[in-house]
């Protein structure tokens, strides 16, 4: 009895095993492994965080897209508009819809009242996490049920980029947003290649093909994104082949070593993040700019890349990331020199050097930076007192402008308007109403970021936009350290269908023309 | 028993409010907001405000403790503030994966634990007890993590017997369910062999310095005999109080075993409720966990009146 009874276990185990095998190659799936402990909301309007952006992108259309793998929004190209026009002042924009894309479950035809919707949202502070992009927005109407026209109250740095694939700019349903309400963010209904079929809290989000796609049914049947916290365990299930593709960490040393892995693939790509150091430039001793200077001047960025490896980093020299429309690098630098920080400092009336602090979190990218400033910083006689705190009791502190010296990074939507509006305009310094994340008071260049944003004559625009980082720079309101690029291993048999150079959504993307082989 | 059982039960009330008002003072004053947490580093200070709104977190902490109260009164432990979803169907789907997680690794640890505690006890220091005892240092000594990292190279990388992550499977598929609990109930049953082998080891070798044992030695019983019926029984008890001490550890140990196997469980989501700031979310899982400590003190208790008698009696 007893050895019939193991048979019977061992024969469930086995079948089991089979079964599961069995499911795997019947299906075309991709597993993919985050590190993040789960999904937080999965509405496109609410939520900003990288885990759920990465599937933003899957799952949802903007008016236009970025082409697949490419950041560059000189790239930009047709998507859920067929084609579209603008008035010669840049006031008025006319979008002309594809006819018959579906949205996903059986939600219906996607028509202009669905844009209207989405976008009249995506302006809503309560109903969307990135509202202010949207002030501009004048009217959004439905001239008929293929045609929207949206009027701007004065025209903006790139319209098509906040009707994009990307944040606000995704359309998803009136009808399945109206109906589930505040379950909308656990059961997101897009236009797709890939539709959202199911999450298991802190396990996986499962996203399976749309048939009805409107590009053409995709070649992979679903798409499993698992939450997998530990960076080794997420390693270890990709060589048992448990995962096809994960997330790596963003070091040279980690690239150089997983890439002796067989049949894995490495890719690194954009958009980076651009770690800056950002001076509180209300608080003493900061507000003097001499003391600014004399720490541009003992940074060493050159062994701050090193920290990371070159091959997952950037140098960064303007306060703009790199390749963002209207970036420059002609600005003033600050290339380091000892003696020269020395002899600001006494200028400053610190001969024998100063007492900072900071707040920094425990999250590995911006704490060791920071812990190497804070050597290259002792070098000339200035003492950073670190206090090491949780990442979310960071971002809760520095926007209480506790922390007179910020160390942050960030990617934003490539057009130097955003980076310089949210870190620069005095419109979002820290502590009031309209904050984003100017942590340095800046507002040197006020007048040329909103005339920049006005301007409709692209040169003159670019120039507006150059002359702002310039002034960024000779305030020295922050600096710019390196930038720190995506990196996700692949199984050599994932292919995305484009080469992946860049890609909003922070993460691969995986579009209809993406393949597995067997 | 009952009246026993219902009087622990009551007790546990007090302990209950005591680890709620703790936890609601502590995670507020804690630096953090669940609105940026949730919204993203991303979000403007408008879209911020009115998620602090909707949550109600711009209300007073007196009107949040109180509603609190009142919630939990209902029985309602309300819903995350990330997902919207009822804080219950979160427990309800993850509290399995950790019981069963905690039940096998307690008993791994006592198949294992206690044998090894008798033998080394029984041939004190010989090899057999030096073995035993360096082995017991050696799982008690380990972080869970690590044991971990070393159990899925040896046994899903080279091996190929288990899987690395474990993924959620129904309740009803048992053969799967089992096959991804295995790894993870080894690597923390380890630790539990370690504590159960050396409590067993010392209780074993004070009794059997006990007058009854030598006198039935004398009468020449079967030391088998003599370990079984005489000594064990009487062994038990700070074997038990070990147990229940550590099923307590255990479950807080889960949350590192859960997150190297990728193992859905509560030890995980209190995690990411943390990490979020998800207040209602962590509120809901610590009293699943405090109740659960409660319980098992009370399990611990009722086991020492089974064990022995006098227990009872008094």
């Amino acid at each position: 009895m007893r050895a019939n009874r193991a048979s019977i276990a061992i024969a469930t185990i086995v079948a089991g095993i089979l079964l599961l095998t069995a499911a795997h190659a019947q299906d075309r799936v991709v597993r993919l492994a985050d590190g993040s402990q789960g999904a937080g909301q999965l509405d496109p309007h609410l939520s900003t965080k990288s885990q759920d952006v990465i599937l933003f992108g899957m799952i949802f259309n903007g008016l236009v897209r970025f082409k697949p793998g490419s950041i560059n929004p000189a790239d930009i190209e047709p998507d859920l508009a067929a084609s579209w026009e603008s008035s010669p002042d840049g006031r008025v924009w006319t979008f002309h819809l594809r006819r018959g894309t579906q949205f996903h479950h059986g939600h219906g035809e996607m028509t202009a009242d669905d844009v209207v919707y989405s976008l009249k949202r995506a302006a809503d502070p309560k109903r969307s996490a990135v509202s202010s992009d949207y002030r501009e927005f004048k009217t959004v109407e439905a001239l008929d049920p293929y045609t929207v026209r949206i009027t701007l109250e004065k025209p903006v740095p790139s319209l098509l980029g906040l009707v994009a694939n990307y944040q606000g700019g995704y359309v998803i349903s009136r009808k399945a947003a109206e109906k589930l309400g505040e379950n909308f963010k656990l059961s997101p209904v897009g236009t797709g290649p890939f539709a959202f079929a199911e999450y298991k809290t802190d396990q996986y989000v499962r996203l399976v093909a749309n048939k009805d796609y409107f590009r053409g049914r995709p070649a992979i049947d679903a798409i499993v994104m698992g939450y997998i916290p530990s960076g080794a365990s997420r390693e270890l299930a990709f060589k048992k082949g448990e995962i096809d593709a994960f997330l790596g960490r963003r070091e040279g040393r980690w690239v150089s070593r997983i890439t002796l892995t067989p049949r894995l693939e490495v890719d690194v790509f954009g958009p980076g993040e651009l770690r800056t150091l950002h001076f509180n430039m209300t608080v003493k001793p900061l507000d003097d700019i001499r003391v600014r200077q004399a720490i541009a001047h003992a940074i060493n960025r050159d062994e701050l890349r090193a920290l990371f490896g070159k091959d997952v980093t950037s140098t960064a020299i303007s306060p703009v990331p790199n390749d963002y429309l209207g970036q420059t690098n002609d600005v003033p630098t600050y290339p380091r020199d000892l003696a020269k920080a020395k002899e600001l400092l006494a200028q400053a009336g610190y001969p024998n050097g100063l007492k900072l602090s900071a707040i920094i979190s425990n999250n590995e990218a911006l704490l060791r930076p920071m812990q190497v400033i804070q050597e290259q910083l002792r070098r000339v006689g200035i003492t950073l007192d670190l206090d090491v705190v949780e990442h979310a009791a960071f971002h809760a502190q520095i926007r209480k402008d506790l922390s007179p010296l910020v160390l942050y990074g960030a990617a934003r939507f490539p057009v130097a308007d955003a980076y310089l509006t949210q870190f620069y305009h005095s419109a979002s310094i820290v502590g009031t109403p309209t904050a984003v994340t100017n942590f340095s008071h800046c507002k040197v260049a006020d007048a040329e970021i909103d005339a920049a944003r006005s301007e409709t004559d692209p040169v003159r625009q670019q120039q507006l936009w150059a002359a702002a980082q310039r002034k960024i720079m000779e305030e020295l309101c922050a600096i710019p350290l390196f930038e720190q690029l995506q990196v996700w291993g692949r199984r050599d048999t994932v292919h995305y269908g484009f080469l992946l150079k860049g890609a909003m959504s922070l993460g691969p993307l995986f579009t209809e023309a993406s393949t597995i082989a067997e | 028993m009952v009246a026993f059982i219902a009087k622990r039960l009551l007790s546990a009330i007090p302990t209950l409010l005591a680890v709620l008002t703790v936890l609601f003072v502590i995670i507020r004053i804690v630096p953090g907001d669940p609105a940026i947490a949730i919204l993203g580093d991303n979000a403007t200070a408008e879209a911020v405000a009115a998620l602090r709104e909707r949550l109600g977190l711009d209300h007073p902490l007196y009107a949040q403790y109180r509603d609190f109260l009142l919630m939990i009164a209902q029985g309602d432990l309300g819903s995350s503030m990330a997902t919207g979803q009822p804080v219950w169907d979160e427990v309800r789907s993850t509290l399995p994966y950790t019981l069963e997680l905690t039940i096998a690794s307690i008993l791994i640890g006592i198949a294992f634990g206690l044998p090894i505690g008798a033998l080394a006890a029984t041939n004190r220091n010989t090899i057999i007890d030096y073995a035993a005892r360096i082995g017991s240092l050696l799982g008690l000594s380990f972080p869970a993590f690590y044991t971990a990292i070393l159990l899925i190279l040896a046994f899903s990388i080279e091996l190929g017997w288990f899987p690395v992550i474990s993924q959620g499977v129904p309740l009803t598929d048992v053969g799967n369910r089992l096959y991804n609990l295995a790894l993870p109930a080894i690597s923390q049953g380890l630790i539990m062999v370690g504590y159960v082998a050396r409590a067993s080891r010392s209780s074993i070798l004070e009794v059997l310095g006990e007058d009854y044992v030598r006198t039935a030695r004398a009468k020449g019983l079967d030391p088998r005999v003599i370990i079984l019926r005489h000594v064990m029984r009487n062994a038990l008890i700070p074997i038990v109080t070990v147990v229940g001490l550590y099923l307590g550890l255990l479950i807080g140990n889960s949350v590192l075993t859960e997150i190297v196997f990728n193992r859905p469980g509560i030890g995980k989501l209190i995690v990411e409720a943390l990490s979020q700031r998800d207040y209602t979310l962590l509120q809901g899982l610590m009293i699943v966990f405090a109740f659960f400590i409660v319980l098992v003190n009370m399990l611990t208790d009722i086991a020492y009146g089974l064990i022995d008698p006098r227990v009872r009696r008094q």
